[in-house]
């Protein structure tokens, strides 16, 4: 090292004695905890019948902004329509009626910003984050931007022949496969969480499908509009309220009415080819419960054991990465929102270990549902986890703005984090095995491999574990041995 | 890195211009461009940066050993890597597992990553942990190998090479950086193997390569220590000597003294892969961190792509419209950078047509060079990305020991952004001549058995991978 400007080499006074007497194997014990504290916010009723919720947070001279929609492409899709949402939103960013994309661009870099839409299953939105002293004139963008899309006919052909682009181009990512072919074969080609956009369907979409989704959509009546940063809330339901004054009252929420999940067939491995993959990418779970299942507290706890992405020891990280050294890292999640989301477990498996690997998934997913005791290390850790991580997610604008938008998407009490922590210390052992038993469903469970089938299918179906089917990469049986 | 998601991170580079956000707000300035903070040195060389932030009650713990890939040695590349595996292995006095408990375990998180120049690793928790990390990164800097044996080494070797199935071999155009940092640097050059390496060097490397390693680069006088949240500085400084003074300083480092290269010729590649659409990339040699050239490089890319008003952008994507997509940007690196583009077509459009449709339009650039409004566009949202980042102790401390580690000064983020702000069109228009010239790596990524679908077919050699080839 060179030595670095304005550095300061501090004596250390330290005495040789207390160095030695350092006992390294002794485990600091922590301080104490810090007191929760929840950003506080204020939630008032626009004309529009949309909602405003600002949270008051100075310090840095930032501000984010989010308008979030109730349902997505799975409420407001038609079936032969799929990616008709996304277009959509690509849209948006094509021209308003009073000026053309480049020009709405050349404003927004101006600004040092950007204005994006998503809509995604079962929510969408516009949204942005700025400089405080830019907040009023992005704001006024993107209030032109949704209310006075211009659509012009030839960014739709051209947005379309990006997505075929990227969709040919997914057709051979072993992760894009399996993201078709998982949900397809657990929810069916009927149900909104088993399709996905095709050819024909971004074929199938026109400008007028644009313009009607946009209408029927972006509807104040199921919108929320939250602000968090480093404003006066007087202020901003004043800048809102100006931003949107032509804005009329119109849509209400969905009501999120999924059809049921198809009759579970009985555990199968359905295998999609992927000649001469380095690794068989591995896919087991069934439905799940949706995020109001009154048993969410003790799922978040059970899959933290078993398999979170935060928990590096999990079951299934510490046995089937860190033991067996089949891969680079599994893991598992439910998928929890308005309706019945997957179950997941998963990840990328060496090819010659994937019959080996498999036995694990199955040893794992039985252990946690009664064969292998809880500890009270896995159950205090996964509780200190859940509770812990929180002060962290308060720690940026768009932390606090997603918390807030979260809480009223999913329709969770305004105090759900003050009461965080009494409902996950609530949560038991008996309770951990209860819901591992109840919703992973080890007699049904849909086991999707996409790898090379020549060497793997004869391992796999030496461990006796399941039937083999073989599907391509839309889950149509193609043939089985 | 330790911990999936971001592979390519892995050859991370401090990434100025933020693609898609770009920025500024009029009425702030380089006033906002702060990070208070103190350093100082301990008697055993290393290197403390301090950062208090009481806002959220949380911590980050980072510490920057200057050691990366381009320390390997031919035959052992990805060896830089494979080390920051073994150090989440434990050590004398913490059992492995000890140290997720202590992160993942309690609410926070840790990870490691691995570039060319330098090896990271850090904890983000709870504030009241703080002590608890300090013990566990001084534990593996100082008693490492008390607990090392060749089972431990096997384990994360046999994991690293499923990192590399994952993220190089298993995934569609994969190979693309292995090939091209071939292709651009010498066979020698420390730069010229991507940093997972080779599957058969990963192989190879033995139990006295990890101590020799650890022995040299992991000594404290290599090392930046970075604290950065809600925390109190006195404490902190007396729990950094508790924990770090007695570690002996290690022996002095003899650095290789890397040049940048520039190609003669140009090389044109060609590689069959599984994939659906070939896919052309473009890599030129140009300057590392040291040169202030990176800046203007930096602002050259910002102004080809990213925006869709971005020259090459609004030509090939959107008033052709020829490609898919396209992107060009400086990567910089300590000694070394490229100026990388890639352009994916769309059908009915070849390689060949998009390699001339895209040098047309630097050619342009390089003739008459950028507006002074497109470089104030390109450059607008470098401050809101900065006071964004500055909500991130994690960030903080990555961005304080970068400057310490690479230009003896953590203050550096300050002269970083007013240089990358002091750009003129004079000076794009200069780097452009300079480097984007035909010294450069044309390689094309064609579906198997498409060679002619490359980008001038006749005139492309076609290459292999090096390393994990199919399975």
């Amino acid at each position: 090292m060179k030595g670095l400007t304005a550095a300061v080499v501090v004596a250390l006074l330290v005495p040789v004695a207390a160095q030695q007497s350092l006992d390294r194997s002794k485990v600091p014990v922590p301080g104490k905890p810090a007191v929760l504290v929840v950003p506080a916010w204020t939630t008032t009723t626009l004309a529009s019948g949309a909602e405003l919720i600002v949270s008051e947070r100075h310090g840095l001279p930032l501000v984010s902004f989010q308008m979030t929609f109730q349902g997505g492409a799975n409420q407001y899709e038609p079936v032969d329509r799929r990616g008709l949402a996304d277009l959509v939103r690509s849209m948006m960013s094509e021209g308003t009626k009073t000026r053309d994309a480049d020009a709405l661009s050349m404003a927004l870099q101006t600004l040092g910003t950007n204005v994006g839409f998503t809509v995604g299953g079962e929510s969408g939105g516009a949204g942005f984050q700025s400089t405080v002293g830019n907040f009023e004139k992005t704001l006024a963008i993107l209030a032109e931007m949704l209310q006075t899309p211009a659509f012009p006919p030839a960014a739709l052909e051209r947005l379309r022949a990006q997505r075929l682009v990227a969709l040919t181009q997914s057709k051979v990512d072993p992760a894009s496969i399996a993201g078709r072919v998982f949900p397809r074969i657990l929810y069916g080609a009927s149900h909104p969480f088993g399709q996905y956009p095709t050819e024909a369907s971004y074929n199938a979409v026109t400008r007028d499908d644009i313009v009607a989704f946009h209408q029927a959509y972006f509807q104040p009546g199921r919108a929320l509009i939250s602000v968090v940063g480093d404003v006066n809330a007087a202020a901003v339901k004043a800048s809102v309220d100006r931003a949107f004054a032509a804005w009329p009252k119109a849509g209400s929420k969905p009501a999120f009415s999924y059809p049921a999940p198809p009759e579970r067939r009985a555990t199968t491995i359905y295998l999609v080819d992927k000649p001469g993959a380095a690794q068989s990418t591995f896919s087991l779970g069934n439905p799940g419960p949706p995020r109001s299942t009154a048993d969410y507290y003790a799922l978040q706890v059970m899959n933290f054991i078993l398999g979170a992405g935060q928990n590096f020891q999990s079951r299934l990280n510490a046995n089937i990465r860190e033991e067996k050294g089949y891969s680079y890292g599994v893991s598992s999640s439910f998928q929890f929102g308005k309706g019945p989301g997957p179950f997941r477990a998963g990840g990328n498996i060496v090819s010659a270990k994937s019959d080996v690997a498999l036995i694990e998934f199955m040893k794992e997913l039985r252990g946690i549902a009664g064969g292998r005791p809880i500890t009270d290390e896995e159950l205090a850790s996964a509780k200190d986890s859940l509770v812990q991580v929180v002060p962290g997610q308060f720690a940026s604008v768009a932390g606090v703005n997603g918390v807030i938008t979260t809480i009223w998407t999913q329709g969770l009490p305004a105090d759900y984090y003050q009461q965080l922590g009494k409902n996950v210390a609530a949560v038991t052992k008996a309770d951990v095995i209860r819901v591992a038993k109840q919703y992973i469903d080890l007699d049904h469970l849909a086991i999707v491999i996409v790898g090379d089938r020549a060497t793997i299918e004869a391992p796999l179906k030496a461990t006796g574990i399941a039937p083999i089917v073989a599907v391509d990469i839309d889950g149509n049986i193609i043939g089985s041995k | 890195m330790r911990q999936s998601h971001l592979f390519a991170s892995l050859s991370l580079v401090t990434a100025l211009v933020a693609q898609h956000s770009a920025g500024t707000s009029a009425q702030a300035g380089a006033g906002a461009i702060k990070i208070p903070y103190e350093n100082y040195v301990l008697p055993n060389g290393l290197t403390v940066l301090l950062s208090v932030d009481h806002t959220t009650p949380t911590i980050a713990v980072n510490v920057w050993y200057h050691v990366g890939s381009k320390n390997e040695l031919p035959g052992r590349t990805g060896f830089a890597h494979l080390f920051e595996h073994v150090m989440f292995t434990g050590s004398g006095h913490v059992p492995y597992g000890v140290h997720d408990k202590f992160t993942g375990g309690i609410g926070g998180s840790n990870n490691g990553t691995t570039s060319n120049d330098r090896t990271t690793y850090y904890e983000t928790t709870p504030s009241n942990y703080l002590e608890t990390e300090i013990w566990l990164e001084s534990d593996r800097m100082g008693f490492l190998l008390d607990t090392l044996d060749i089972a431990k080494i096997n384990a994360q070797r046999d994991i690293v090479k499923n990192e590399r199935r994952q993220g190089v071999d298993n995934q569609p155009y994969g190979l693309a950086n292995e090939i091209l940092a071939k292709a651009t640097y010498p066979a020698t050059h420390p730069y010229s193997w991507d940093v997972i390496g080779s599957m058969a060097d990963l192989s190879a490397a033995s139990e006295e390569d990890v101590k020799n390693f650890f022995r040299l680069y992991y000594a404290p006088n290599n090392a930046f220590l970075s604290i950065v949240g809600d925390f109190d500085p006195v404490q902190a400084k007396a729990w950094v000597t508790k924990y770090f003074g007695d570690i002996p300083r290690g022996k002095p480092i003899v650095r290789p003294s890397v040049q940048p290269v520039t190609l003669d010729k140009g090389q044109r590649l060609v590689y069959e892969d599984r994939v659906t659409v070939p896919r052309l990339y473009v890599q030129w040699p140009t300057v590392g961190e040291k040169s202030d050239d990176r800046f203007a490089l930096d602002v050259l890319g910002a102004i080809l792509t990213g925006s869709r008003t971005a020259r090459l952008t609004k030509a090939l994507v959107y008033d052709q419209p020829a490609a898919a997509s396209v992107s060009a940007r400086q990567s910089t690196n300590e000694d070394v950078g490229e100026f990388a583009m890639m352009i994916t077509p769309r059908p009915r459009h070849t390689l060949t047509d998009l390699e001339a449709a895209a040098d047309a339009v630097i050619e342009k650039i390089k003739t008459d060079g950028p507006t002074a409004e497109e470089i104030q566009r390109a450059t607008a949202g470098q401050e809101l990305a900065f006071v964004s980042g500055l909500q991130s102790n994690l960030g903080k401390a990555q961005r304080l020991a970068d400057g310490a580690g690479f230009h003896g000064n953590p203050g550096y983020f300050q002269i970083e952004y007013q240089k990358l702000m002091a750009v003129t069109p004079a000076d794009v228009k200069r780097v452009a001549n300079k480097y984007l010239t035909s010294g450069r790596v044309v390689l094309s990524i064609v579906p198997l058995g498409q060679l002619d679908q490359a980008s001038k077919p006749a005139e492309s050699k076609k290459v292999g991978g090096s390393g994990g080839g199919a399975r």
